[in-house]
């Protein structure tokens, strides 16, 4: 399969989408590994070198490593091993941390996470090095199981491409998190799907643009079953020359009554050559359904600016703390308080090399 | 002591002359009011004096302390102690009270080549202007001025001063939207921030109650760019009753 064998801009799901930076990114000359860092947290702790799994750097506790089905979508078809996570009913998990580095090339890896009835587990991922990382994993909750995952993209060059398939059984509750706060490109593409009835879905996140790159999700809701809820809430900021692109649909089935969609999508250009698309997209067939959605492109504003100064903060400072409270609301959905602050501390490393 | 000179200021907005030559002088230990009708460049003296970009100084000069203010950038005027209150304040979604004045007081010590304070210091300080100026202690924790009232914004624009404690207030109508009660607590706030012999104030304000609780030293008549009388107190009532037409002409 080449780099190149994926769909054209022509079509509307890949239209934002660099496929240039992911040919680019996969044609890096090799680099030094990077040191790969965990989290002070309990439970798993997977390291995975250009998707090899280093062993001697893992602990891998209720997580195994094997052949993996390959689905059919574009980029989730590449991988062929990965990681898998399975729960029976009930069962409570540490967290899973998963590193993954890469050293320039590409890289593929899907995973498995299959949850059983009222199960709970917490994923959380992060991306250093530089390549292109592809990774493509698939989701599937019992009733009443809970997942939250929190990913976050600190490459220093590359691409990184995320495929998410992600089904919800009855009541079941996935929430999801990503910040893309590095110097790669990236394609976060997801779809949801509301199996059950009463599923609870969230899934948003930052994608912090500089230079000339470009990022962009592409994210699919959709409720198949009866009061459902999802929340996709995403902060793009855009600095240079960059393109951040946020594109969020809903559907919701002709028998989901009830449904409670919402979406929110805020750009944000901190320079006027920096370039933000969003879009909304609502396709319901139910008739009883409240579906929210607001989507605003904007820079920041000039009188807080000179409030601030004006109190005694720098420009740069006070641009930084604008910017922060900008994306601040999509991270704060990460419940783990270590996890929250490590994002956030991503966060402002990336405003501080922006600014 | 001469604490602020302005010299023939003359200012502009979109190539729109506003100041034309307007000439005054502060000196510390002393409350100064700038009234004037609409229009005729009150709050766009404020903005200039705080550096507000969008208003070009086109000609004249302003010292503070002895140094020429319009050289500095706004966040360096505030380090040198000038404090510019809002008419209206400014909304900050997803930056606390706390954070922001923290961080606008530490950023002020960091020029000044003081210590920052640590977060307990700076909330016993926070807390006291707070209790001083009646603004409940939750609303230090909330987004700045985010759902605030009209009266709200204004306490808390003095508890900000009083946090900063600068050396020279530039007040732009902190009496709009007051009630009575509001208008003494901010008056009293006024007085016992800034009326210190080594302080001064530039009270700007379009009518004459603010000045029954901060009793000015000097009244300026501030019409179509430039100061056309001064006078002491009483001048702010003849004004009251006759009106700026009759007393600015």
């Amino acid at each position: 399969m080449s780099v190149l064998d994926l769909p054209s801009n022509r079509e509307e799901a890949w239209r934002w989408a660099d496929l240039g930076g992911i040919a680019a990114a996969a044609a890096l000359a090799p680099v030094a590994r990077s040191e790969a860092q965990f989290l002070d947290l309990p439970g798993a702790k997977l390291l995975f070198v250009d998707g090899e799994l280093d062993q001697g750097a893992s602990e891998l506790h209720r997580v195994s490593v094997g052949a993996i089905a390959p689905g059919d979508h574009p980029l989730g078809r590449r991988a062929a091993r990965g990681w898998t996570l399975r729960l029976d009913a009930r069962a409570v998990a540490d967290p899973v941390q998963i590193v993954h580095v890469a050293t320039g090339a590409e890289n593929h890896l899907g995973a498995a996470i299959e949850l059983g009835d009222d199960s709970v587990a917490q994923v959380i991922e992060g991306f250093v090095g530089a390549g292109w990382s592809n990774r493509s994993t698939s989701v599937r909750l019992g009733r009443g199981a809970r997942l939250s995952r929190a990913v976050r993209l600190t490459q220093a060059a590359g691409f990184v491409s995320l495929r998410d398939e992600i089904v919800l059984g009855e009541a079941a509750s996935f929430v999801g998190t990503v910040l893309a706060a590095g110097d790669q490109g990236a394609r976060v593409d997801a779809a949801l799907t509301l199996a059950g009835e009463g599923g609870y879905a969230e899934f948003g996140g930052a994608l912090l643009t500089r230079d000339r790159l470009k990022q962009e999700c592409a994210v699919r809701v959709r409720h198949a079953e009866p009061n459902g809820q999802s929340h996709q809430l995403w902060r793009a900021v855009a600095a240079g020359q960059s393109q951040a692109s946020l594109a969020a649909a809903v559907e919701v089935a002709r028998h989901a009554q009830k449904t409670d969609g919402e979406q929110s999508l805020r750009g944000l250009l901190l320079d006027r050559t920096a370039t933000v698309n969003l879009k909304p997209e609502l396709e319901i067939f139910a008739d009883d359904v409240k579906c929210a959605h607001g989507a605003t492109v904007g820079e920041l504003d000039a009188r807080a600016l000179f409030y601030m100064q004006s109190r005694g903060i720098p420009a740069a400072r006070a641009r930084a703390l604008l910017t922060h409270a900008f994306v601040a609301d999509a991270l704060d959905r990460i419940a783990d308080e270590t996890v929250r602050a490590a994002f956030a501390a991503d966060a402002a490393a990336w405003l501080e090399r922006a600014l | 002591m001469t604490m602020l000179t302005i010299d023939n200021l003359h200012a502009e907005i979109d190539g729109k002359p506003i100041l034309k030559g307007l000439t005054l002088q502060v000196n510390a230990g002393e409350i100064h009011a700038i009234m004037g009708p609409n229009g005729a460049g009150k709050s766009t003296l404020g903005y200039v004096l705080g550096g507000r970009p969008g208003y070009e100084v086109t000609e004249g000069s302003v010292t503070f302390d002895g140094e020429d203010l319009l050289d500095k950038e706004p966040h360096e005027r505030a380090a040198a102690g000038v404090f510019l209150g809002f008419q209206y304040p400014v909304e900050i979604p997803g930056v606390s009270n706390v954070q922001f004045l923290r961080e606008s007081l530490n950023a002020q010590r960091a020029v000044r080549g003081e210590k920052p304070l640590s977060g307990a210091e700076f909330l016993k300080v926070a807390r006291a202007q707070a209790d001083a100026l009646g603004l409940q202690q939750d609303m230090l924790k909330r987004p700045v001025n985010v759902g605030f009232s009209g009266g709200e914004k204004k306490r808390n624009e003095m508890v900000q001063m009083g946090i900063i404690d600068p050396k020279f207030a530039i007040l732009d109508e902190t009496d709009s939207g007051l009630d009575i009660d509001a208008l003494r607590v901010v008056g009293d706030g006024i007085n016992r921030i800034m009326r210190r012999p080594d302080k001064a104030v530039l009270l700007i304000t379009h009518y004459q109650r603010l000045l029954d609780y901060v009793r000015p030293d000097r009244v300026h008549v501030l019409a179509d760019g430039r100061i056309t009388r001064s006078g002491g107190a009483e001048l702010a009532h003849q004004l009251e009753r006759e009106g700026y037409a009759e007393v600015a002409a």
